[in-house]
């Protein structure tokens, strides 16, 4: 092989590892995603950021596990059913705690409670566990789809298929019913919707309610596709779901799933590239080169600047 | 009912008398712990404590420890948590010297080692040093040659370089065809680091292989598809994984998705534990760690038996607990500790110079030697994790 061949050898090598980082990335960013959803919800109807979010979600995969205190080869559906509900639970817990009972006014207090909270769910997790990382039940673990040298995760499919579902179901309950409606008119006039006879406490706590429904998938999905859940998982989870709702535009759905996939494939192919040591730092400046030309994020209008 | 009154009188009167007699009479030694309660590495914490507790009701039991006046002393054991963050475990050291307590036990990370060691005095009857004057024993903190940094700094804790040359080297001999060695390390942990970096690193090739590539990932990682690939590319005999359980777990779920199995899978000392068990079982099936504990004779069982009483686990970080309490015993008994409160830096002094004679101690493997800074050379054995279980391997000494 010649100088020119052995160039164009490697060229097709680098190639073949950098599609193949983005793919692996972009999939694993479907995790980054289902959280940036729970995180745009609650901003997009209380225009407050809710930073327990991820560590709600994570709880709730972990009361999964409960399942499997009671029946030992529980099938993982049931695993994620109890995540399921226990995310809702949660996220209501987290609603009376960190903004029902604190006053309106103090957006700052509403952002440092769930802060507390955050770090008080990961410690509960920490002493019920141990912080001993637990095993969670798989689903397509094993299946791997090829598509001549490249690879795709089953399991991480089923979670951007699972996300989607969720953008749908969202995007339907927002649009189509009474409680969406409802929804959307506290997100855009509080007063003029309790004006009309919407309850907006009530359509908080629905809002709470329903992302921590979808926390708890979210929560269940990463166990499943991490194949195991620890306490670590919390925080880098919380600024990854962060970044993703600032690049996908605070309060879009649909963005919310781009940006995780974006991110995803982002800071994979700058692990490849640069190592995993830099590779966050290559995320935060995404996230400041958004904040800087494009502050609405991907799917809002272009505003101005200071 | 005169007579009654007086009898109930005396009956508290007798109580009362015996009670603060008994109070009176009864000494105590105290020993305190510390180490990580808080966070992932609660479990670390809890271990060494309980540990701790069990060791201190078996001495207890047969009587307590014998002071210098003759007299017997109970041990009392407290334990403090230092979250694994060096500022607190300064703090936690500094409140521990403020009590009557004649030694510590800990900590549990080689991050809060280093620093803490650099507080305490670097050398004996140094007027100019105003450091602690505060006898260490440590349990856990398991990087090399941190001991060094103090006088008053001890550890019984296993030379992890010791033990790898010895697993490269066996491994050599019992699979000769195996020659080429692919090092994955979590790198933002101190101990992952120092272990892989300058043990393994070293040790491998010292022993004939071949280093073919190295990866790394970070300790909340979730993610390892890259570092597989990396791995499946250069595609060694051996891998050699420097991290904790929760990324050992994921990456080896990883190597499983993407068909990758090296001939031998060697992981760090501390993956040899329950943790590893509960997250991966399955995955980590063959993985072989040099250890200084496994429950291979009465005396180890009867330990691991106890600690499981306390809540505890037995591995090579609770059980140095255990042996750091039965060693102290002999070193009270030995320097003829006063146990009087007034007395407690000259004791704590004692304890220091106690520590210091001793040129072996006596462990659940069998007998430890000391080196003169302050380290041990503890015995170990090999295990592999097999059918949900760390079951011994080999034996090399």
């Amino acid at each position: 092989m010649g100088v020119n061949g052995a160039r164009h050898h490697s060229c097709a090598f680098f190639m073949l590892d950098f599609v193949q980082a983005v793919l692996d990335g972009m999939l694993f960013g479907a995790t980054y995603a289902l959280i940036g959803i729970g995180f745009t919800l609650v901003f997009g109807v209380m225009h407050k950021i809710n930073m327990a979010y991820a560590a709600a979600s994570i709880g709730g995969a972990y009361a999964g596990l409960l399942v499997l205190k009671v029946m030992a080869l529980a099938p993982p559906w049931l695993v994620f059913l109890c995540a399921f509900a226990a995310g809702g639970l949660i996220g209501y817990l987290v609603y009376l705690a960190c903004f029902h009972f604190i006053p309106v006014a103090s957006p700052l207090a509403t952002l440092m409670s769930t802060v507390g909270m955050l770090l008080l769910i990961d410690e509960i997790i920490v002493h019920a566990t141990e912080g001993r990382p637990l095993g969670y039940p798989a689903v397509f673990d094993d299946v791997m789809l090829r598509a001549g040298e490249l690879t795709l995760r089953g399991d991480l499919l089923l979670v951007f298929g699972v996300s989607v579902l969720c953008m749908a179901v969202l995007l339907f309950l927002l649009y189509q019913t009474r409680l969406g409606l409802a929804t959307r008119a506290v997100s855009q006039q509080p007063v003029a919707a309790q004006l009309c006879g919407i309850r907006v406490t009530r359509v908080n706590a629905v809002t709470f309610v329903m992302t921590g429904l979808l926390g708890g998938i979210a929560g269940a999905m990463i166990g499943a596709s991490v194949g195991a859940l620890s306490p670590l998982l919390t925080v880098p989870l919380t600024v990854k779901g962060l970044i993703v709702t600032v690049i996908g535009g605070l309060g879009s759905i649909p963005g919310a799933i781009v940006a995780g996939l974006l991110v995803g494939g982002f800071e994979n192919v700058f692990q490849l590239w640069r190592g995993v040591t830099e590779r966050d730092l290559y995320v935060m400046v995404l996230l400041f080169a958004f904040l800087i030309f494009r502050p609405g994020g991907l799917f809002a209008a272009k505003g101005g600047t200071d | 009912m005169k007579k009654l009154a007086f009898a109930v009188a005396a009956a508290f009167a007798a109580t009362a008398f015996t009670g603060s007699g008994a109070l009176a009479q009864e000494k105590t030694i105290k020993i305190t712990g510390f180490g990580a309660k808080t966070g992932i590495i609660r479990s670390f914490g809890i271990n060494s404590e309980a540990a701790m507790l069990a060791a201190a009701e078996v001495i207890n039991k047969q009587g307590g420890v014998k002071l210098g006046d003759g007299s017997k002393a109970k041990i009392v054991v407290d334990f403090l948590d230092d979250r694994c963050v060096a500022e607190e475990g300064i703090s936690v050291i500094r409140r521990i010297y403020g009590t009557d307590a004649i030694v510590a036990i800990g900590p549990t990370c080689s991050n809060v080692a280093e620093p803490l060691f650099g507080i305490l005095q670097k050398k004996v009857d140094d007027k100019g040093d105003s450091g602690l004057q505060m006898p260490v024993f440590t349990d856990v903190a398991i990087k090399g040659g941190l001991a060094k940094i103090s006088e008053w700094a001890f550890r019984n804790v296993p030379s992890e370089f010791t033990m790898y040359s010895s697993l490269y080297y066996w491994l050599r001999t019992k699979y000769p065809e195996v020659k080429t060695l692919f090092g994955g390390v979590e790198e933002d942990f101190a101990h992952s680091r120092a272990l892989w970096y300058s043990v393994m690193k070293d040790r491998a090739q010292a022993n004939g292989y071949t280093i073919v590539g190295e990866t790394k990932w970070l300790l909340n990682d979730a993610n390892f598809a890259t570092q597989v690939r990396e791995m499946k590319k250069a595609n060694a005999d051996i891998l050699s994984i420097a991290a904790h359980p929760f990324t050992t777990c994921g990456l080896l779920k990883e190597m499983k998705r993407q068909g990758y199995k090296p001939k031998v899978l060697v992981g760090l000392t501390s993956t040899s534990t329950l943790e590893t068990m509960q997250g991966c079982a399955k995955d980590v099936e063959g993985m072989i760690i040099p250890t200084s504990f496994a429950p291979v004779n009465k005396e180890a069982k009867l330990a691991a038996d106890l600690t499981a009483k306390k809540k505890g686990a037995a591995d090579l970080h609770s059980m140095a607990a255990w042996e750091n309490m039965f060693i102290l015993r002999q070193v009270i008994e030995s320097e003829k500790i006063s146990g009087d409160k007034s007395q407690v830096q000259a004791d704590r002094r004692k304890i220091r110079d106690g520590l210091s004679k001793l040129k072996t101690t006596q462990g659940l493997l069998g007998v430890s030697k000391r080196t003169d800074d302050r380290e041990a050379d503890k015995p170990y054995l090999f295990v592999h994790a097999n059918k949900g279980e760390w079951k011994v391997l080999h034996n090399p000494l």
